[in-house]
Order: structure tokens, then sequence, then C-alpha cells
């Protein structure tokens, strides 16, 4: 075990290596689009590890990652916190909403936590027209300067702003990933599961439900909120029309495209996320480049993507394929 | 153990996915450029625009990309500039900063523009600001008076072409002073820094309100929001409003005025941003009442003047190369920044670079023809466009005149700071031959 521990860290940092090393020969539009993608794989994830995992809904993480962006743009701006430390603040932030959240959350399950997520996904951007400090409808600049000279110096070719938050969300994205591989393996990893697979039997386990709902919901909170904070970034601001309810179901989109007991396919939520987008420009490009049809294509295919998933293979593409290899393995054992 | 080695594998498979995805992606974006400039080769120049064309702004402004393309196309068909035809990639941003900026970056990192023109909203050019001085974007006439813009050691490759709201706060002031001393002004405002810039304005001129009113941009299509403005208004006992927010607030505003039954007892006074009749009228029917008499301040001519050479000639071309698409404020803006885009790309001569555009505006912009009443005052040292306003009044049918009688335009200029206001004679070139510019 500890073999092949040592062995997927291995993985993970060589894989890091080769994006940062990759970063330097493409261009600057791939890079941003690859930032994107680890900000939509943190988000991903952090659905995947609630509903996936501990059988909770959240159609409002888009406000989680609203409290993170916010946290971590304040933390920066007024405390001047250096960039890694002001991301978890954002992150820290976000659990704690995520707890009080949770709270009410282990008491609901279905429909009506998905009611309560979405409330929350509606409301809370919208404080931010209230209170001076947060912006208001402009938002908040967040701009975390260029790349330190020496690992701009080292690298080929000129070290864009760009480049450098593609470093930052690589970083962000390895880390995390590794984190929950983990924490999924471990004994909450295994609560969680049992949890969802049948609440009762878990309780009569020894596991305390409640608690450990409660647990799932900061953790996947504080990855929503680094994603948050991570988008922050990106768009160079915060402000509430970047946390609309469009993004609470589009991670959500993204997890359920993804497999949502399936960790590795938040990578393939996120690349179709951040790809559709990006065809549908070409094919209308071709069709005469007309603004509206680049404006909703994205949105149709990715929809009938979710229908045909949902209807073909309701827990991920991958783990479909992986159901029908094992059912007929045990079809042709006798028992 | 079989479901974690697969996870595993999975996690490998989907990596090596996203890695090859991103490269082979690369691939095609890495265009091949004869020319040396972005966005310029042997016989075209591509510029981008950013504008609201869906969402609660979009009334109105959606018009003004349009039209500017009408008069590049109108242009084009005529030789073009120094033997290049001009095309324009429109993006909609639906007035939000997030979307601004994922545009901004579509235009300057994958459509590869050499320029931005007309880009729109105070909020939306802030919020690109940063990557657009980054890679030293020409960002010209920007479609808003932010006083800030006119900063060129803060935004050195934006140009400003409207007035500031500072300066058109400054203006009102002196002329409420001057012709409604002694009533009762209510404000009502964009919260976000193009309110802000005109509340600093009004600071300057001294003006005091017996209410200021802000909205969220994007609340006025919420009708309890609107109850809301009512409600202050009436308590603040005032006589006079004053609007300082975009047409699809005005519009808002005069409808829930009209529905409290306040036609005739409020003098309504437009900031030139919200006062867009075609936009009003079509937002708000009922409204049509109080915009009738209603006051605006303005600083390109009247689309209701027939006589002016320029309103003129923008319609002869509007009608032709826009689908029949009614000449009004927010099209004379499209057309105006049209044909000073143009002045400048030919200005910057033909071997077209960004710095050379930029230099010829410093140099030469002064002198350029535009639709505007007031100056236009770029230098070497100075972003700032125009400076001035005149007052009109609006009739029920959309036409503004001015206040002393038709054609008589009384210009008020200043600056964005604490200079004085003063009332200026209209000097401006004349309309090219045509509409066709040839400096």
């Amino acid at each position: 075990m500890r073999k092949s521990k040592a062995l997927s860290a291995l993985t993970f940092l060589a894989l890091g290596l080769a994006l940062l090393g990759l970063s330097n020969f493409v261009d600057e539009l791939r890079v941003y689009q690859g930032a994107q993608i680890g900000v939509y794989i943190i988000a991903i994830s952090s659905i995947i590890l609630l509903t996936g995992y501990s059988g909770q809904i959240s159609l409002g993480h888009g406000a989680l990652m609203a409290i993170g962006g916010y946290s971590a743009v304040l933390s920066f701006t007024y405390w001047h916190l250096p960039v890694l430390l002001a991301f978890t603040v954002g992150a820290l932030s976000s659990a704690l909403a995520g707890f009080i959240l949770g709270m009410a959350a282990a008491r609901l399950s279905g429909p009506y936590l998905a009611g309560t997520t979405l409330a929350l996904a509606v409301g809370l951007p919208s404080l931010a027209n209230q209170f001076h400090i947060l912006g208001g409808e402009q938002g908040l600049s967040f701009d975390i300067g260029e790349a330190p000279k020496w690992i701009a110096d080292k690298t080929v070719g000129e070290f864009t702003q760009y480049k450098w938050f593609f470093w930052i969300t690589v970083l962000c994205t390895l880390v995390t990933m590794w984190f929950i591989k983990n924490l999924l393996q471990s004994r909450y990893g295994r609560t969680w599961k049992a949890v969802r697979g049948n609440p009762s039997a878990a309780a009569l386990s020894g596991i305390n439900v409640g608690r450990s709902k409660v647990l799932a919901f900061t953790v996947s909170s504080a990855l929503a909120g680094l994603a948050g904070a991570l988008l922050a970034m990106l768009l160079g601001l915060v402000a509430p029309m970047a946390f609309t309810l469009t993004l609470s179901f589009t991670i959500v989109t993204g997890a359920v495209l993804a497999g949502v007991t399936n960790l590795a396919g938040s990578i393939v939520g996120a690349l179709v996320l951040v790809v559709i987008p990006e065809l549908t420009d070409a094919v209308a490009t071709h069709l005469g480049g007309s603004q509206k049809i680049t404006a909703n294509l994205p949105g149709l295919i990715t929809s009938v993507l979710l229908i045909l998933t949902v209807i073909f293979a309701p827990n991920g593409p991958q783990l479909h394929k992986r159901m029908r290899a094992s059912k007929k393995e045990s079809s042709n054992t006798i028992k | 153990m079989l479901v974690h080695r697969s996870t595993k594998r999975g996690v490998f498979a989907a990596t090596i996915a996203a890695v090859a995805a991103l490269a082979v992606s690369a691939l095609p974006a890495q265009a091949f450029t004869p020319h040396s400039e972005i966005g310029v080769t042997a016989n075209t120049i591509k510029l981008g625009i950013t504008v609201p064309l869906t969402g609660s702004a979009a009334p109105g402004y959606n018009k003004v990309p349009y039209a500017m393309k009408a008069y590049f196309d109108y242009v084009n068909d005529n030789g073009g500039v120094n033997g290049r035809k001009i095309s324009l990639v429109i993006k909609d941003d639906a007035y939000s900063p997030i979307l601004a900026k994922s545009v901004t970056n579509d235009l300057i990192l994958k459509d590869k523009v050499f320029a931005l023109v007309g880009t729109l909203g105070t909020a939306n050019n802030e919020a690109t600001t940063k990557f657009v001085n980054d890679k030293g974007v020409p960002r010209l006439f920007v479609n808003t008076g932010y006083s800030g813009f006119a900063n060129a050691k803060k935004y050195p490759s934006t140009y400003a072409l409207f007035p500031s709201y500072y300066m058109e706060a400054k203006v009102m002031g002196s002329f409420l002073a001057e012709k409604y001393a002694g009533h009762k002004v209510a404000l009502l405002y964009q919260d976000d820094d193009f309110g802000l810039d005109a509340l600093a304005g009004f600071g300057q001129a001294g003006t005091s309100f017996v209410a200021k009113i802000p909205y969220a941009s994007g609340s006025q299509v919420d009708p309890t929001v609107i109850g809301k403005w009512i409600t202050s208004i009436v308590a603040s006992g005032a006589d006079t409003v004053v609007v300082f927010g975009v047409s699809t607030a005005t519009a808002a505003a005069l409808g829930g005025a009209y529905k409290a039954g306040l036609a005739g007892k409020i003098q309504w006074i437009l900031g030139s941003v919200g006062a867009d009749p075609t936009t009003i009228k079509t937002l708000a029917p009922t409204a049509l009442p109080l915009l009738n008499g209603a006051i605006a301040a303005s600083f390109l001519p009247s689309a209701s003047d027939a006589n002016d050479e320029y309103v003129k000639q923008f319609a002869e071309i509007n009608a032709k190369y826009n689908k029949g698409a009614t000449l009004d404020n927010n099209v004379l803006v499209g057309m105006n920044a049209g044909m000073l885009t143009v002045q400048a790309l030919r200005a910057a001569g033909t071997n077209l670079t960004r710095a050379k555009l930029m230099a010829a505006i410093e140099s030469q912009g002064s002198k350029f023809a535009s639709a505007g009443f007031a100056p236009l005052g770029w230098s070497k040292t100075s972003h700032v466009g125009y400076n001035g306003y005149w007052f009109g009044k609006l009739g029920a049918d959309g036409s503004q005149t001015p206040l002393d009688g038709a054609g008589k335009y009384v210009l008020y200029t200043t600056d964005s700071s604490s200079g004085a206001v003063a009332k200026a004679t209209i000097a401006r070139p004349a309309m090219p031959a045509k509409g066709l510019p040839t400096n």
C-alpha cells in the first residue's frame, strides 16, 4: 500500500511537471483554457465528493464558490495576504458557510435539500449590492500580479500572466485531487459511502450519520471555495454575475457527465465544459459566425449530452462501461 | 481493490486525454499572419467590439455595433482604408463585467483583433483594462463617459470619446443653478463608477439634492425596485428629477412615475446616457407623456435634426447598409465612432501598426471630422475626447430641440477637474463628402 502511494505521488508530480512544461509551448489562449479546466476539475470534484460519495445534493455550489472568491479577494486586498494564503482563507470561509449549511442539509434530503441550496445560489450573490465593501454589481478587482522573477526567468518564452494563472491552478488542482483521492480511500470516504448506500445500516454499524453528512458538506464547500477563489483570479475580479445560477448548474452538469461517483471523471467533465463552447464557436464561424448561434449552441449541446447521460449511463460513461463488463463477468461464472 | 485500480487507470487515461486535447488544440490557434501586426493583413483589418446584445441593458445599445458595422461596410464598398477592408467582430457581454472579460479574452487571443473600438460600459471596460494594457491593444473611443479612461497613465492604450460623466454632472449642475434655482431636485443614479463619477461632478459643481437614489445596474427590470424609486421621489417632495442611468432605467423610471400619477408634476432631466427617445418609447410606451418636455443633455446633434449634415449623411448610409434600422442616438453613436476609426486608421498610414495608430490619434485626432459639437481633445498628453454638452427639450415624437429654439445649440464646456463651466460656440469640421474621410 505504501509503495502504491509513493507511486501515485510520483505520478502526480510528473503530471504537474509535464503540464507546467507544456504551458511553455502552447498558445496563450490554451493556457487560459487549461486554467479554466483546472478550476472546473476542483468544482466538479466538490460535487462528486458530496453527491457521489455522501449522497447529498447541492444546486447551490455557485454560492459557495462566491463566498470563497469574495473572501479570497477581500483578504488579499485588505490584509495583503500572499495569494495562496488568500485562497486558503477563501476555502476556509466557504468551509465555515458549508458547515452551517451542512447542519441544515443533514436534516433535509432529496428535493428539499436541492431547494434549499438552490435558494442560496439565487439569493447570495445579490448580497454584493447591499454592502459597499463588496463592490456592488461592478465587483471588486483582483490582480495577483505577475509571476516572481525567479520563476519567469527560468522558462521558455514570455511568462504571461495567464501562464502564471495556469501554474497556480495546476498546483492547486493537483494538490486538491491528491487530497480528495486519499480522503476518499480513508475511513471518512468509506463512512460516506456507507451512509449513501444505506443510512440506517450505517447508523446500526455505529456511524454517526448526521456528523458524517455535515463533514462531507464542509469539505465539499471548502473545495468549492477554493475553486471560486481560483475563478476570481482567472477573471481578475469578483462580481455577482460571476457566480450565477448557471454556474451552479454547470458544475452539477459537469459532475453528471463525469459520473457522479467517479473522481477521475471530473477531468472529463471539466474538459467537456471547456471544449464544447470552443467547438461550437468553430462550427458557428463556419456557418457564418452568428453571435446568436455561438451564444446558444453550447448550452443546447451540453443539455443534450446531459439528457443522454442520464438515460443511457446514469453513473457516468466510464462506470457504465465498467458495470457492463462486470455484469458479463458475473454471468459467465457459475455460482 | 478492483475499483481502486480502475479509478487509477481512469485518472491516468483522463489526464492523458486532457494533455493531448490541450496540445492538439494549440495547433490551429497559431494562424499564419503574413503581416507583422496582429489583426492586419495585406487587405484586411480586424477590429472588435463588446456590447450588451442581450440582458437588461441591451435595448438600444444593441443597435450601436450594427450601425458601426454598416458604416464600415459602406467604407469597404468605397475602397476601404488604404486598400484594406475593415471587419468588425461583435461580441455580446450582456452588460456584465465578467462576460466582458471573457469575450475580450476571445477577441484578443482567439480572434486576434488589431484594436478594440467602442467597447461599451464603465465597469465592463474597467474589468478588461488589465489585460488590454498588458497586451497593448488600442482601445478606441470607448462607449462610456467615465472620466478615469482619459487618464493616459492608467489606461495608456485607451481613448475616451464621450465627454466624461464628471463633466456632464458639472455642466448639469451649472444648468440647474441657472434655470432651476430654488427647485427641489432629486437624483437617480446607477450605483457603480458611472454614477459615482457623476456624484463627484455634482459635488464639484456644488449641486444639492433633496434625495439621492442609487440603483444597482440591472435592477431596473425589477418592478419592486422601480416602486422604491418612485416612493423615494414622492417622499422627498422633489419637483425635478435628474436621471443618471442607462436608457432602460430612464424608461423604467418614467413608466413607474406615470403609473403613480406623477405625469405633469415633475420636470425630468436626463443624462446623455439615458436619453435615447427611441429606446424609451419602445420600452415604456406609457411614459410618452412624461418624455414630452423632458430635458436631456447631449453632445451629438439630435437624430431627428434632418438639417444637420452629419445626421443627413448617416441617415443615408443607415438606410442602405443597416437593414432599415430606425436612425436614433445609438445609430449616430455607432456611425460616428466608425467614422473616427476610419480617420484614425487612415492617419496611421499604409504600414499599419498598433503604435502608429495610437500615435496618429495623438498627433492628428483633434482635427478629425465628427458629428459631436464639442472639440476633440486628444494629444500626446491627453486622452480626453469631447468636452461639452448642449441641452434640449424632448418632444413626444422623440425629437430633441435646443432649449432656446430650433437650430440654436448652446454648448457648455468644462473639464474633469475644478475648471469652470463655460458657454462656447460650436465649431466642428465639415462632414467629408459622401461621408468618406479623405484625411
